[in-house]
């Protein structure tokens, strides 16, 4: 079923005759709590029709962050932009952002039907066909009278992803949505998240700590760490950095890459301006430090490496034994 | 706003613990009637002469009313509603839903107090016109009396209790939880806050002979539940300042708590 929805506001937006480039953006964003400091300094961006994953360990500060962007927190420094304008200009349109933060909150002695019709009241919406239609999408509709407390947790987060939905929104926010789930509740989620991204043309930030869930739904990351955000990529990124690839340092990094392109080498990256990164002739290592060595270029060292999405992780993080 | 209050009603309606406690609200309206029954016709011949010497030879319509309003049962009835229906969102974290989609978050606490005061006040209807109307049915000594006096009586007692309400809702609030709110509301309920207030008017009698004021003169439970309802005009305009002062306190206290702090 097709459902009606407005013309949405980012469409409508316009700065200086053009659109927006990002549905939300935050520039520096800081939260302290006292002495701590949650989140620190996070600038991140977000376009239209995008599934951003918001990954760090527990506390990194994913929770605080998308706090603030659900208009639950104030920010203690910094500002953020949704929909092109400003924190106090959204206020009007909050309703156009869904919101399932932490563990859903639902009234345990309700079924799913008086959970929804509490926030359609105070939405000034009462379509009930609607969130029969909304309970129907996340796998509800079969849960009759039977009281929330009843449920499962799978079926409780689906139930907080139809209360998020409820508003027609534009943008969810969606926090730890498959924590605690088993592996089949992990599966149903994220098949109903990719489903709303799709067919709703809804924008959805989601935060985990697992990186492997989400590379499966994401197509935007960044990773918080200790509050700050220390790198944003994307999916095509990622699955680069992850795959298999030649690693070597040469003695003369510069040269080394007019030696490598004249190899006819051209899907190559340098790090630190001292290690080069070559993502094809995986087999060729050894004619790549032939080729060098005519040229007197010395390989420091080489590798051929394969780096799983939760080494990656925790590589930025540096941090792996604390990783939960 | 208006949704707001609708949203709250609507759960307040499908909440369980409403419905228990509007058994207990007309059981003790029942209870109340059943003491005056007791006292004043004295079916069992056990009260000989005790109702005259109680000074309770007649029941009022004003007088069985307000003393079901005025009393600390109900007041803890009033208090256990206001602690559980205002801190029911917060529990079981339906707020995280709803709040950031306000632009004025303290529309939210307003919302609530209103729904809260329609709420306890169907508890004094269901509690008063239990014992009202059994008292009409089967006391002897009932009489329907002055209805300028009921209503004077009613109204005092009513207004009484909305700061009452206010101040549980404050607690509530400041403390985020149903123990922070109910641990309070109960010392006022009880009498345990009373006692103190008594011991500061002694205490300052003590340190200055034919003081102005006494601290009681300030106290919310000490005001309302002494007040004699047959005092001229100044009196019940100042009873209703000063329990207006503790609704706006107290309210205005909570909205600004909920505008400015972050939803947990």
């Amino acid at each position: 079923m097709k459902l009606g929805f407005r013309k949405h506001p980012y469409e409508r937006m316009l700065h200086g005759g053009q659109k927006v480039e990002y549905l939300l953006e935050t520039d520096s964003i800081t939260k302290r709590y006292g002495a701590i400091t949650a989140v620190d300094h996070v600038s991140i961006h977000l376009k239209r029709g995008e599934i951003y994953g918001l990954i760090g360990r527990n506390g990194a500060g994913k929770t605080t962050l998308l706090k603030m962007l659900a208009g639950l927190a104030k920010p203690t420094e910094g500002s953020y932009r949704i929909f092109g304008e400003s924190e106090e200009k959204t206020a009007s349109m909050r309703d156009r952002i869904g919101i399932l933060i932490e563990s859903p909150g639902l009234f345990p002695s309700m079924n799913a039907m008086e959970n929804m019709k509490i926030k359609s009241l105070m939405m000034g919406m009462n379509d009930e066909a609607f969130m029969r239609e909304l309970l129907r999408d996340v796998g509800l509709e079969e849960v009759g009278k039977i009281p929330v407390k009843k449920y499962s947790m799978g079926m409780k987060q689906r139930l907080g992803i139809a209360l998020s939905l409820l508003g027609h929104p534009d943008l969810l926010l969606l926090d730890e949505p498959i924590n605690g789930l088993d592996p089949q509740g992990i599966v149903e989620i994220r098949e109903l998240i990719a489903r709303l991204s799709k067919e709703r043309n809804i924008t959805i930030m989601i935060s985990s700590h697992i990186l492997e869930e989400l590379s499966k739904i994401a197509t935007r990351y960044s990773i918080l760490h200790h509050g700050q955000m220390i790198e944003e990529f994307t999916h095509q990124e990622l699955l680069k950095r992850c795959c298999e690839r030649i690693e070597l340092r040469p003695s003369d990094p510069v040269k080394a890459c007019t030696v490598i392109e004249s190899m006819g080498i051209t899907d190559y990256k340098v790090l630190d301006k001292s290690i080069i990164q070559i993502f094809e002739r995986l087999d060729d290592s050894g004619e790549i430090v032939l080729e060098l060595a005519k040229n007197n270029i010395k390989t420091l060292n080489i590798a051929v490496k394969n780096e799983a999405l939760e080494d990656y992780y925790l590589s930025l993080t540096g941090d792996a034994r604390s990783v939960g | 706003m208006l949704n707001l209050i609708k949203m709250n009603l609507y759960r307040m309606t499908h909440a369980v613990s409403t419905w228990v406690l509007a058994i207990v609200a007309v059981l003790y309206g029942l209870m109340q009637f059943g003491i005056m029954k007791i006292i004043m016709d004295d079916p069992f011949n056990i009260m000989e002469g005790m109702s005259e010497a109680m000074g309770l030879s007649e029941a009022t319509a004003a007088s069985v009313f307000t003393s079901i309003i005025r009393s600390s049962d109900f007041l803890i009835i009033a208090a256990i509603f206001i602690v559980l229906f205002s801190n029911a969102e917060q529990k079981c974290g339906f707020d995280k839903n709803i709040i950031g989609i306000t632009k004025n978050k303290w529309k939210h606490t307003l919302a609530r107090w209103i729904s809260a005061v329609i709420g306890m006040t169907g508890l004094v209807v269901l509690a008063g016109g239990v014992a009202l109307g059994a008292s009409a049915l089967f006391l002897n000594a009932f009489t329907a009396g002055s209805a300028t006096m009921f209503l004077k009586s009613l109204g005092l007692s009513y207004v009484g209790l909305l700061a009452f309400s206010a101040v549980f809702f404050f607690f509530t609030t400041l403390f985020r939880s149903a123990a922070g709110g109910i641990v309070p509301s109960l010392i006022i309920s009880l009498g345990i806050l009373y006692l103190i207030e008594n011991l500061m008017d002694l205490l300052v009698k003590k340190l200055i002979s034919n003081p102005a004021v006494l601290p009681t003169d300030f106290f919310l439970d000490s005001q309302v539940m002494n007040f004699d309802f047959s005092s001229g005009t100044k009196a019940c305009v100042i009873l209703c300042v000063l329990c207006a002062g503790y609704i706006v306190a107290a309210l205005g206290g909570s909205m600004l708590l909920q505008q400015k702090r972050d939803v947990k």
